[in-house]
């Protein structure tokens, strides 16, 4: 009889892991499930719209309508397709500009938390660099290199650089301090080896987070560079550039730049929240965190 | 404290040789000379000769390095391109706007998230605490220039409440400084509050498991009381740090923001060096910038001292 019961306790049906596995993770379900509808949007729609070049000088400025969902712009161009398609390069550029940051503070942060000697140089570097407002090295960028898709891509690789590394780093420190990285050293593996059989793949979870968190940074800044006019260059629809160019219609026709503001809004949102449900997922210290807030919302409530 | 002093002077020269120098290579990326890209490609070669001497762009990259950097040792940051005044001065001009916006928005920020995160703590059930605490992920995703115009839209356009851009001195004439300051100062306190609170939650939920709470409330503290006077002290070092480290960022906004307002601050001077290529200027304020973070943190890091007794024993 109690075994019976045991038994039922410790395996409820695969039905209702999955129930509680959603509801755990429910935060990260759905906004993961709209961000990727964003991106298949961003992707597939423009086939069906009219082009983003297509002018239009008769039907200027024209409020959202059936014909126009988010109206036009002072050319008369469709803003639904502008934005769509401004998304693929809005996205598509913050994405890789996230993987290049990512990668090279992952080299870094792996390289500076295992050799002890490295560590001094490179953490002091890295300070140097977070102490520098990203906008103003960024424009530095621009002005030598001149404002292009590759100019803006180095630039924020080399700002969100240190902010991975550090994370990595710290992590890493923690690694090689345990028992089994010793016994790797002890059976005769060489460093470069443990670190990469041992100590790369722990800290890949933690890089996976980071990547998501850097990513929604990367998207503002993205979007603040374009419409400084330090991105990508107008004809060329990002989100940034496009709220720039409706700034000056901002009064006769508000959809202009309230469209695009409110897509970067609610992507870095998503991307936000994804981020800091995969740390409760990734991180011991923020899921403890997470279910002591849960517990004291409850507490409350009963 | 001699040796955190000592340490942070330290860093200081780290971080200046390394901005300084990287700026300096960064602008001689540039393809091409300097002096005739500045001056056009109508300008005469005896005047582009004359720039070129001027701005120190003769000898060999190295010897033009040292050079500068000897100018920048004795405090000759060089002269403006467009001010024709000394990079010094023309900063010393614009540095009042900026660092109104920069320290009344973090003020304000600082009270205002500790004013919601330990509402919120005293009282979860709060409907209002909780919008506020949950509206902060909201804000976190905000473009801060975009923020900028709806507000423009909403208050200066439609409701006519605020002037939409332009600037005057809190000192010489108040009546006019506080309208034109509400619009920007409400978009960089709206992005500050909303990473304060995240930052002070996660350090407020930290502290509430920890024993000492037990006791105070074993002697008869009230909720309130205890978290008055006890979490609150002891979570905020989290958020006094994050004061530190936010404020690059915190420059990178109000860039945006002094150009979006028009404010005449040290961002409004860095946008128009950087269209009219004043590369002496360039240099002169990213320096500055890379000496007052290095400054915010010593701050920080003083006032670690007074909020934390065994830093102050160590």
């Amino acid at each position: 009889m109690s075994m019976a019961v045991a038994a039922s306790v410790r395996e409820p049906s695969a039905q209702r892991r999955a129930a509680r596995l959603f509801r755990r993770n429910r935060t990260l379900v759905v906004s993961s499930a709209l961000l990727g509808l964003v991106v298949l949007t961003v992707l597939v729609l423009p086939l069906f719209l009219p082009s983003v070049s297509t002018t239009d000088p008769v039907h200027r400025l024209l409020p959202p309508s059936g014909a126009h969902l988010l109206g036009t712009d002072s050319y008369g161009r469709d803003v639904l397709a502008r934005l769509v398609s401004g998304g693929r390069a809005s996205l598509g550029l913050s994405a890789l500009i996230t993987l290049c940051a990512a990668a090279t503070g992952m080299v870094i942060g792996l390289v500076s938390g295992f050799y002890r000697a490295a560590d001094a140089v490179l953490m002091r570097l890295m300070d140097a660099w977070m102490s520098f407002p990203a906008i103003i090295l960024a424009m530095a960028l621009a002005i030598s290199l001149g404002a292009s898709i590759w100019t803006e891509l180095i630039a924020l690789t080399v700002i969100f650089t240190p902010f991975t590394a550090r994370v990595i780093r710290s992590r890493v420190l923690g690694i090689a301090s345990r028992d089994y990285i010793g016994a790797a050293r002890v059976s005769g593996m060489s460093r470069p080896k443990i670190l990469l059989v041992h100590v790369f793949p722990n800290v890949l979870p933690l890089a996976l987070v980071q990547v998501v968190i850097l990513s929604a940074a990367a998207m503002l800044v993205d979007g603040a560079m374009s419409f400084l006019g330090l991105g990508i260059a107008p004809p060329t629809p990002t989100w940034g550039n496009m709220i720039a160019e409706g700034r000056s219609y901002l009064v006769t026709a508000p959809w202009l730049v309230i469209a695009p503001g409110v897509t970067i809004m609610l992507c870095v949102f998503l991307l936000n929240l994804i981020g800091s449900s995969l740390r409760i997922a990734v991180d011991a210290r923020a899921r403890t965190l997470n279910d002591l807030r849960r517990l004291r919302v409850r507490r409350a409530q009963s | 404290m001699t040796a955190l002093l000592v340490r942070r002077l330290r860093d200081l020269v780290v971080i200046l040789v390394i901005v300084g120098t990287m700026m300096f290579f960064v602008i001689r990326l540039i393809p091409g000379d300097p002096a005739q890209a500045i001056l056009g490609p109508t300008a005469r070669p005896s005047d582009v000769d004359a720039l070129r001497a001027s701005m120190g762009l003769n000898g060999s990259i190295w010897e033009q390095y040292l050079s500068w950097a000897g100018h920048v040792v004795r405090g000759d940051f060089g002269t403006s391109i467009t001010y024709h005044a000394p990079v010094l001065d023309v900063v010393a001009e614009h540095i009042l706007p900026t660092l109104t916006l920069a320290v009344l928005s973090t003020v304000i920020s600082f009270f205002l998230s500790v004013a919601i995160t330990s509402w919120q703590a005293v009282s979860p059930r709060n409907p209002v605490a909780r919008t506020l605490d949950r509206l902060s992920s909201l804000g976190m995703a905000m473009p801060d220039f975009w923020i900028s115009l709806m507000l423009v839209l909403v208050f200066s356009v439609t409701l006519r409440w605020f002037p939409s851009s332009g600037y005057h001195s809190l000192l010489s004439d108040p009546a006019a400084a506080v309208p034109a300051l509400v619009l920007p100062l409400t978009v960089l306190v709206l992005g500050q509050t909303a990473l304060f609170v995240l930052t002070l939650r996660e350090s407020l939920l930290g502290e509430l498991p920890l024993a000492y709470l037990r006791t105070a409330r074993v002697k008869g503290l009230s909720e309130r009381q205890v978290m008055v006077k006890h979490v609150l002290p002891n979570a905020m070092m989290p958020l006094v740090t994050q004061l530190g480290s936010n404020f690059a960022m915190l420059v990178g906004g109000i860039v945006i923001i002094e150009s979006i307002f028009v404010v005449p601050g040290l961002g409004h001077l860095l946008m128009g060096a950087v269209s009219t290529r004043d590369f002496p200027l360039i240099q002169g304020v990213t320096l500055f910038v890379a000496v007052l973070f290095v400054v915010v943190n010593l701050l920080v890091d003083l006032s670690y001292a007074l909020l934390d007794p065994k830093v102050r024993v160590s």
